[in-house]
């Protein structure tokens, strides 16, 4: 098992840096073109949310965690604020389209398994992970 | 994204714009003043060709849906073609190939 993580400042600009990242792990696993894709939209969408939501003026990052194994690639994104609840996760509604709350929708749909976690103390942890050979 | 060059096509009477890059949290922005200059011009259709888009995901999603709401109270639509398969896979998970109008 190898692990790598990435302390990036909550600033728009570098959601590309963890996309690239990903993309070259991923890669590097042999995970096919379109699995790497979604990988790499995930992560940009749980990135987005912590941005938007989980940091404030006295945290100014999130922590993006890469595990990797024989299974598959585990990615955790930490940051200080209280995250989405579960329950406001639902399917688009096509008669009446919104600009926002499509990110935790989209991972859903594109990861084998997602767990978020709120702690008390340290903020909102959201876990995914793609299988390899699925 | 690289910066998004917006046009009004008086013979056909749509706007046309070729998308390229990424669109994400960073540059959605950009993409969102380039589109709401575009209907504070004129509300028309909008035609995005976005054979050279690599990357999209709900930001920029977000930026369409705002657009086109606005354009839709006049009967206008957003036209879409030369998807990626990775731009094209955001668009059928989330459903909204059903109210955009995806061409080829």
């Amino acid at each position: 098992m190898d692990e790598i993580v990435l302390v990036l400042p909550n600033k728009p600009e570098y959601v590309s840096v963890a996309r690239l990242t990903v993309s070259g792990i991923a890669n590097r696993m042999g995970f096919d073109v379109e699995a790497i894709e979604d990988i790499k939209l995930a992560l940009a969408e749980a990135c987005t949310n912590a941005i938007k939501h989980g940091c404030c003026d006295e945290y100014k990052e999130y922590r993006v965690k890469f595990v990797i194994d024989e299974t598959g690639l585990t990615v955790s994104i930490a940051d200080k604020g209280c995250g989405v609840k579960e329950k406001d996760v639902k399917a688009p509604d096509l008669e009446n389209p919104k600009e926002g709350g499509l990110g935790i929708f989209i991972i859903r749909t594109l990861m084998d398994e997602v767990d978020f976690e709120v702690l008390p103390d340290s903020g909102f942890n959201l876990t995914m992970k793609k299988y390899m050979g699925v | 994204m690289d910066s998004i060059n917006c046009y009004y096509d008086k013979d056909n009477a749509r706007w046309m714009a070729e998308l390229k890059g990424e669109i994400d949290i960073y540059s959605a922005a950009e993409f969102k003043k380039a589109l709401n200059s575009a209907f504070e011009e004129k509300i028309d259709d909008l035609y995005l060709d976005c054979k050279e888009l690599s990357y999209m995901d709900s930001t920029g999603l977000g930026v369409l849906i705002g657009a086109l709401k606005r354009i839709k109270e006049q009967d206008k639509n957003i036209y879409l073609k030369n998807l990626k398969p990775n731009v094209m896979k955001l668009f059928l998970i989330t459903g909204l190939d059903k109210i955009f109008i995806l061409e080829g």
